[in-house]
């Protein structure tokens, strides 16, 4: 049962796992040659994730909500086009680190049209490919390779915007609620250490957090587990609620 | 590490420390956060890293050269914008390889069209890219990147 979760949920490493067996079986040249390719970008996330695990955390921890919304919110205008678009080419690393990134900020209200501005720089405009370009290419190809570029991750942008609506991203639960245990309320009972191991644990006498829930079914499998609780000492909080709010109170503060 | 990536480290590590200073709780729980939210990518990320070496074996920087340096423009500018999709090879190699075609005389168009799609479109990142922000979203943004990288690639041919 639950090795059939694990796999239900990784199913694209499995499908790599199977193909490179194969290969391995049939063509090991060929498997061998794609193992030493994939080497050059291994090394590669690696010198970007850690760096893209710190910026989401401090786009968490330190970046206001209302500063997210002002900056590249659906009322930013221009500005906040051109701040995304400032951000993406300053970036370093490849898109798919862009991802965690332009999700943190849409969490935190950046619009979808800035959303696609900050993809689009980031795989595109960077200062050390555009100088490899000049020179392999010629300035004037670059630069008007740059320009028509721009102008079409602008226009993509406001297409975008205007096809994909915020109802269809995934509604990810790990984004959306914070678990957490007030220590001045919680008795030490251990009970929903006992009862759900795999997100309580016991430091000395007080219950701590150990894992954010993941999605839908693990919000509910908590939910049960604030009901749970004695003291009432566990807050599960649904962000997006308070997100929705913060909105309200801001075009309010705005008209 | 080039010095645009260290310059990256140095801003994050900074922006970290402070955001620590400042409010140590809310940091600490930003990072069990994003520990979660990165640990679901890493999987998919390290899949979509074999993916890209398998396709630059089966599709080596030869036969890239083939498809741009052949003589009909248009199919071998729709050709090198699929190739340029579905391939992410670093841009010290693509350049480079663009570039010795264009000085013998090939059309720029497939060219750019293929340097374009190579950053704009990415098939092997689709599966990531939808699981973040929806299908809707990545289906979208994608197609839309092949059609300008196709439509920027004929401008440039008329422009340059």
């Amino acid at each position: 049962m639950k090795t059939v979760e694990i796999l239900k949920k990784n199913k694209l490493p499995l499908f790599v796992v199977l193909v490179y067996a194969a290969l391995f079986v049939f063509s090991p040249d060929k498997a061998m040659k794609s193992v030493g390719n994939s080497v050059y970008y291994l090394l590669e996330m690696m010198q970007v994730l850690p760096v893209i695990f710190l910026l989401t955390v401090v786009i968490e921890a330190l970046v206001p909500k209302e500063m997210i919304i002002r900056g590249f919110g659906k009322n930013s205008g221009i500005k906040g086009n051109l701040l995304a678009l400032l951000l993406g080419s300053i970036s370093a690393g490849p898109v798919y680190a862009a991802f965690p990134i332009g999700k943190s900020l849409l969490k935190k209200g950046a619009s979808i049209s800035n959303i696609v501005i900050i993809l689009s720089a980031w795989a595109v405009i960077k200062v050390p490919m555009l100088a490899n370009e000049a020179k392999f290419l010629g300035v004037n190809f670059m630069a008007v390779r740059w320009v028509l570029t721009v102008t079409a991750i602008f226009v993509m942008a406001y297409l975008v915007g205007r096809i994909v609506k915020k109802e269809d991203m995934p509604a990810d639960a790990s984004d959306l609620s914070v678990l957490q245990i007030n220590e001045d309320y919680c008795i030490g009972c251990g009970l929903c250490a006992k009862r759900f191991p795999e997100y309580y644990e016991m430091t000395g006498n007080k219950a701590v957090v150990r894992k954010m829930p993941e999605d839908e079914e693990a919000v509910e499998t908590l939910q049960a587990s604030v009901k749970l609780c004695p003291a009432k000492a566990i807050i599960l909080s649904l962000e997006d609620v308070d997100s929705e709010k913060a909105r309200k109170e801001l075009n309010v503060s705005n008209t | 590490m080039d010095i645009f990536t260290v310059l990256f480290w140095v801003i994050a590590i900074i922006l970290t420390v402070i955001s620590l200073v400042k409010d140590q709780k809310k940091t600490v729980e930003a990072m069990k956060k994003s520990k979660g939210m990165m640990g679901n990518m890493l999987g998919e990320i390290v899949a979509i890293i074999f993916i890209i070496g398998l396709v630059l074996t089966l599709i080596p920087p030869e036969t890239i050269k083939q498809v741009l340096g052949s003589a009909n423009t248009l199919t071998s500018t729709v050709i090198s914008a699929l190739v340029g999709s579905i391939t992410l090879i670093p841009a010290f190699v693509a350049f480079p390889l663009v570039g010795s075609l264009v000085t013998v005389g090939a059309s720029i168009v497939p060219a750019v069209a293929f340097l374009t799609t190579l950053t704009m479109v990415g098939m092997v990142t689709f599966p990531l890219e939808k699981k973040e922000f929806g299908m809707r979203f990545a289906l979208t943004r994608n197609l839309m990147s092949f059609g300008f990288a196709i439509v920027i690639a004929l401008t440039m041919g008329v422009i340059l």
